[in-house]
């Protein structure tokens, strides 16, 4: 009989356990679900917010790009050059010194001769 | 108490509970599946709403980047008069400054019938912001795009303009419509009490395309230097209107057209329409003695001449059909070379005549006139060129001096580049590349061939002739450009009037640099210059001269003829 009891008891605690422990699990499965939930929408309001920002750099950057080009074009250069008397003017020809740019096969004797005459000649050529 | 009254008791609250959650339930149903569709689409009026986002236009660059439009966004500032009614006076007196408007104008719109009513459009970033920092009840804002160009009246006749609805009505804006249109995407969105919109319940986005960007072969320097040249020239000459096109004969890319009357791309509508016409491309004219070059490479081409041979120019007057033919200076026997550079309008007449009427008309058609050089902008016409049918007796005679034919500018140019290119027609090219926002190419556009019209050897010839026009002996020493090597022609043209020629001229001068390997070629054009003469060497001349030997530096084109400036040199 005692025995019997016994194993009723235990029993018992065990369909406790198992109670409290899907409990638990129901709990938690709960709260997770509000916690991802809330994140989902912690989440989007975040992206709405970088939405945003991303959207109003972009404006400013179109403004700017225009206010640039503006301060860029050749009108508004000339204006200030007039304007500040920088005297800036493009180089006339006799002020330019132009070089000459060696051909591939101007390159190509280049290499064959100092191939040929070793670096030393080479360099006294150069 | 008897077991058949707790058992009647636990039946009642059985039934009556089992009846509640059969309410519940049916209610349940009734609202998740029966009505469901009813209910979704009313929550979706209420707190939903699809929000469109419209894609910005692309930008129009010039050759190396720079922006000449674009597009920006701006706010339009509305209000709700339900709302702005009882505080209008006071709500109109702080915004008047800020958006520039009557106060008296805004208290007339805050008092309006209705629900929404715009207060200003095109409002900027900074304003907007300062109207926000008011928090005036009732008003709000609206994002808009707005084209901008920053250049403002800089190649306006080839960069276009946009209308009301962002759609390009005039030059690249309306001809590469369908590559600069975004397209318009759209959100279905919810909101929360206060209207914000739950971001984690977007339903369905597709996102707005932007337009692709549009790069020009036109460089914003050349185009500069070509439009303060043009507008020096309109102060000094007084003409009716002038054109400069500058372009690269190889290639046939326009790095500049510009025509006078001109207007502002940011308020095109304050200007006339004749100053929104791209002359360039939409006027024709008879191009006077421009036009020997094209018969006199034909028949060199042909070898109906030499440049060596001669013909006798009549001392001036010649009689031909029963009508006299004249030249503006008395010539007697001139070589066909002397013919080009002194442009003796006999002298081309008797080589016209040598070569004869039916060669003489598949030359023009070859060289391009009386059809549309396929230049990517919109209002070109064809300019007229008589069917040979149609000619009379007296058009071989006439048509070699630039009458009884009308042309463009353009087709002018392309004409002569085909001279300075070997013999060689290209199409123009005004579009370079289509681009998407990344920088990703969508399209290149190269240089296209139309037709090797005469041959290289027919092209040296002609320039050689050519390069007399600018000497001293030539119709415009003028034109001359320091250091440069330069092949060109004068045109002086009289303007028809009524079906009669009259004292009003249409002077020009094309030419090209250096005239042995060409890289640019200019052509001038005034039309009916009223003060400092009217001829194209005198006129037109200086102007090619002073657009030439700046393009020329800008571009880095090495000097046929070097001269040193000792001490200046760094």
């Amino acid at each position: 009989m005692l025995q019997r009891n016994r194993k009723r008891g235990s029993l018992q605690v065990g369909v406790i356990a198992k109670s409290l422990l899907a409990c638990v699990y129901i709990a938690l499965a709960g709260l997770g679900y509000v916690w991802n939930k809330n994140q989902v929408y912690r989440l989007g309001d975040e992206i709405k917010k970088r939405e945003a920002s991303l959207g109003s750099l972009e404006k400013r950057n179109a403004m700017l790009a225009a206010q640039l080009a503006q301060l860029k074009s050749p009108a508004y250069l000339e204006a200030r050059n007039q304007q500040y008397n920088l005297g800036l003017v493009p180089p006339r020809e006799g002020q330019t010194v132009r070089l000459w740019e060696p051909t591939p096969a101007w390159d190509a004797q280049f290499l064959a001769r100092r191939t040929a005459g070793g670096t030393k000649n080479v360099v006294a050529q150069r | 108490m008897s077991f058949s009254s707790q058992h009647r008791r636990a039946l009642i609250v059985a039934t009556v509970m089992g009846l509640g959650f059969s309410a519940l339930s049916f209610r349940l149903v009734q609202l998740q599946v029966l009505d469901s569709q009813e209910l979704r689409a009313e929550v979706r009026k209420i707190h939903g709403q699809v929000v469109h986002r419209q894609g910005r236009r692309g930008a129009i660059l010039d050759v190396n980047g720079n922006l000449l439009a674009n597009s920006q966004s701006v706010n339009i500032v509305t209000a709700d008069p339900s709302l702005t009614q009882t505080q209008a006076t006071e709500s109109a007196r702080k915004l008047a400054p800020l958006l520039q408007m009557d106060e008296a104008d805004l208290v007339a719109r805050l008092t309006r019938e209705g629900r929404y009513v715009r207060l200003k459009q095109r409002v900027d970033g900074e304003t907007a912001q300062q109207i926000r920092a008011l928090k005036l009840k009732g008003v709000f804002f609206e994002d808009q795009y707005a084209r901008s160009y920053p250049a403002g009246t800089l190649a306006s006749h080839v960069v276009g303009f946009v209308d009301g609805q962002h759609r390009g009505v005039q030059g690249i804006e309306a001809v590469m419509e369908n590559y600069l249109q975004g397209r318009s995407g759209y959100e279905i969105v919810e909101r929360d009490r206060k209207g914000r919109e739950i971001r984690a319940l977007r339903n369905e986005a597709i996102g707005p395309r932007d337009g692709y960007n549009v790069t020009l072969t036109v460089d914003q320097v050349i185009q500069h230097i070509a439009e303060v040249e043009l507008d020096k020239a309109m102060a000094q000459f007084r003409p009716h209107g002038a054109m400069i096109i500058v372009s690269r004969p190889k290639t046939g890319e326009i790095l500049a057209m510009s025509s006078r009357p001109t207007f502002d791309l940011n308020a095109p509508g304050d200007a006339v329409p004749d100053a929104r016409r791209n002359r360039c491309i939409s006027d024709v004219a008879e191009p006077g003695s421009t036009f020997k070059v094209a018969i006199i490479a034909a028949a060199l081409n042909d070898g109906k001449v030499t440049l060596n041979e001669r013909f006798d120019c009549e001392n001036g007057a010649f009689v031909y059909a029963g009508r006299a033919l004249h030249d503006s200076h008395p010539y007697g026997v001139l070589s066909v070379d002397e013919i080009l550079y002194r442009s003796s309008n006999i002298g081309s007449a008797k080589v016209a005549l040598r070569m004869g009427s039916a060669e003489v008309h598949r030359y023009i058609r070859a060289f391009g006139f009386g059809r549309r050089t396929g230049i990517a902008l919109p209002g070109e016409v064809a300019g007229i060129a008589h069917p040979l049918a149609r000619w009379t007796k007296l058009s071989i005679t006439r048509i070699p001096m630039g009458h009884e034919i009308a042309v463009t500018p353009l087709q002018m140019l392309m004409a002569m580049n085909t001279v300075a290119n070997g013999g060689r027609l290209m199409r123009p090219l005004v579009v370079k590349s289509v681009t998407d926002q990344q920088g990703a190419s969508v399209l290149e556009y190269g240089p296209q061939l139309v037709a090797q019209v005469i041959s290289p050897r027919a092209s040296i010839l002609t320039t050689s002739s050519l390069r007399k026009v600018v000497t001293s002996e030539g119709t415009a020493p003028r034109a001359a450009v320091k250091n440069y090597d330069v092949a060109g022609k004068t045109g002086t043209a009289q303007k028809i009037e009524n079906g009669q020629y009259v004292r009003r001229y249409y002077s020009s001068f094309i030419g090209y640099l250096p005239a042995s390997d060409p890289e640019i070629s200019i052509l001038v054009t005034l039309d009916d210059p009223s003060m400092g003469g009217y001829y194209g060497g005198t006129v037109a001349g200086p102007v090619f001269r002073a657009v030439a030997e700046k393009v020329a530096q800008y571009l880095g084109i090495a000097p046929q003829i070097v001269e040193s400036e000792p001490g200046n040199v760094s």
